[in-house]
């Protein structure tokens, strides 16, 4: 029983040699979003995932997610996963918030009926009122993350992804969304938290590790983690 | 909460081809639902957009065998008796055929945005492709209907058996859109590539004219007469025609071997399409 990761180095090829750090590419010229990363997270964990822009934090949500595989070594994840890698998740702009709903619930293989159930509940948490019957591109940026962010957490999962969701929508919405979110990492099993609010993770999370250049640094408590990495940045 | 012991979600390991075929044909019908919804919602798309709405799916097959009437009819002057229902007959799947290959080749790259973010078998992409043009085919049935009304003795029940040419048909389409929709991904100049390819096998294929003066050409310049026996939208148009045109039997046994030399190319383009689908992801 529990949730397993056993992530091991994986690697990611890309051709931005120009905008790249020399110390990630391999001798043969190929860019390692992450490499060397080996990561357990056991059931009961919230995990933050920390570190600057371009560390390969997201890249590694994208692992655990099963969006991309790993070119070196294995990852494995127990249990079913919601993802909020980015709102808006598969949203398409000719379809009405309803039929958006249902089409994310396809795209995630959660069967119709329980996504119709649904529907009513996402509609309400996600507040766009007369809009749900108008076509996807009508909608406001802030509609468009209210609606995804309503979706995504609408699943109750074994293994929740985040990455940076929490700043979502105006002032009202995030304390809603807050909330939510405490809720659902309460109900999942495992949590893997990427953020760039250290109160955030600090709060919500029991284990941090900071990710640099496509490695892991840090281990360990979110406290102990955290604090190291404040001390560092403000040095 | 489930008290079941947590499914492997992600990290399945590595499958052999026979693996990696059987458990693609799986996941297609597992996310059937998400196929026919994607497919769905990809017609309606277009009805919101124009005046006359979903009626292009009927003007379109007309205005398009109206301009090939003028062409080859008119000032060609090639034309076989009942000559509107002759070209119909083969311009309304080849039409179909085009529309599924253009939009399956395009599939898995329009859809990168939400493979970025969600982990789904891909392989519905282009099936959906597929099942979407599918529409085209039967609402071009229509206007071909209505040319009954002129020639009503080239009606016959043969008509009856179109849905097994176009079950062949889409044997055939699958492959090529599997893979090229694969393809694609990587480079995209293939969706221009195939724009060509399909208009010049639209010319090797018994379309405008009919097989027997497609043979006697070809018969001039020999390898071009083998290659052309090898086309299957030759055998498809040609069973197309045999039942809508001449009102005959199609000939059955040539649909049956293009059917099932279709087979190989499938299971090799799904292949093709698993081994290259775990890095889609990171290049779009």
């Amino acid at each position: 029983m529990g949730i397993r990761y056993d992530l091991k180095r994986s690697r990611r090829k890309v051709a931005r040699k120009a905008a790249t750090q020399y110390e990630r590419l391999d001798e043969r010229g190929r860019f390692w979003a992450l490499r060397g990363v080996t990561l357990r997270v056991e059931s009961g964990e919230s995990l933050a995932v920390i570190g600057p822009n371009g560390a390969g934090k997201s890249t590694l949500l994208k692992v655990l997610a099963g969006i991309i595989a790993p070119d070196e070594g294995t990852a494995e994840v127990r249990g079913s996963i919601a993802t909020l890698l980015k709102l808006e998740a598969g949203f398409d702009d000719e379809l009405n918030a309803e039929e958006n709903i249902l089409l994310v619930g396809e795209y995630l293989g959660i069967p119709a009926p329980e996504m119709r159930r649904r529907i009513p509940e996402i509609l309400e948490f996600a507040d766009i009122g007369e809009f749900s019957n108008a076509p996807a591109r009508t909608y406001s940026a802030g509609m468009r993350a209210r609606l995804g962010f309503s979706v995504a957490t609408s699943i109750e999962p074994d293994v929740l992804l985040l990455d940076e969701v929490l700043s979502t929508g105006d002032e009202a919405f995030k304390e809603k969304s807050r909330k939510r979110m405490v809720d659902l990492m309460k109900k999942a099993r495992a949590i893997v938290y990427v953020t760039h609010d250290l109160d955030a993770a600090e709060e919500f999370c029991t284990r941090a590790i900071q990710i640099e250049n496509g490695r892991v640094i840090a281990d360990g408590t979110a406290s102990d983690v955290i604090g190291a990495y404040r001390k560092r940045s403000l040095k | 909460m489930q008290t079941h012991p947590a499914e492997l979600s992600v990290g399945h390991p590595r499958r052999g081809p026979i693996g990696l075929i059987v458990e693609t044909l799986v996941s297609i019908g597992e996310r059937r639902r998400l196929i026919w919804y994607l497919a769905s919602s990809s017609i309606r798309r277009n009805e919101g957009k124009s005046v006359l709405g979903n009626a292009w799916l009927i003007l379109d097959p007309t205005l398009q065998l109206a301009i090939y009437y003028l062409l080859v009819g008119v000032v060609l002057r090639r034309p076989e008796p009942a000559f509107p229902l002759f070209l119909f007959a083969a311009i309304l799947p080849w039409r179909w055929f085009t529309m599924a290959i253009t939009s399956a080749t395009e599939s898995v790259r329009r859809e990168g945005r939400v493979m970025q973010q969600i982990a789904f078998p891909q392989i519905v992409l282009p099936a959906a492709a597929i099942v979407s043009s599918v529409a085209s085919f039967i609402f071009g049935l229509i206007p071909l209907g209505a040319l009954y009304l002129v020639y009503p003795e080239r009606l016959s029940v043969w008509v009856l058996t179109i849905p097994a040419i176009m079950l062949v048909q889409v044997l055939w389409t699958l492959p090529l859109a599997i893979a090229l929709s694969a393809v694609n991904v990587f480079v995209q100049d293939f969706s221009n590539l195939v724009k060509h390819g399909l208009r010049l096998a639209f010319y090797v294929s018994p379309a405008l004219f009919s097989f027997d003066r497609l043979t006697d050409i070809a018969g001039n310049y020999p390898p071009l007469d083998t290659i052309l026996l090898l086309n299957p939208m030759v055998w498809i148009l040609n069973a197309y025609r045999s039942v809508l045109y001449a009102g005959e039997s199609p000939d059955w046994i040539a649909l049956l071997i293009t059917g099932l030399t279709s087979i190989p190319f499938t299971l090799l383009s799904i292949y093709l399409f698993r081994r290259l689908s775990p890095s889609f992801a990171k290049v779009l």
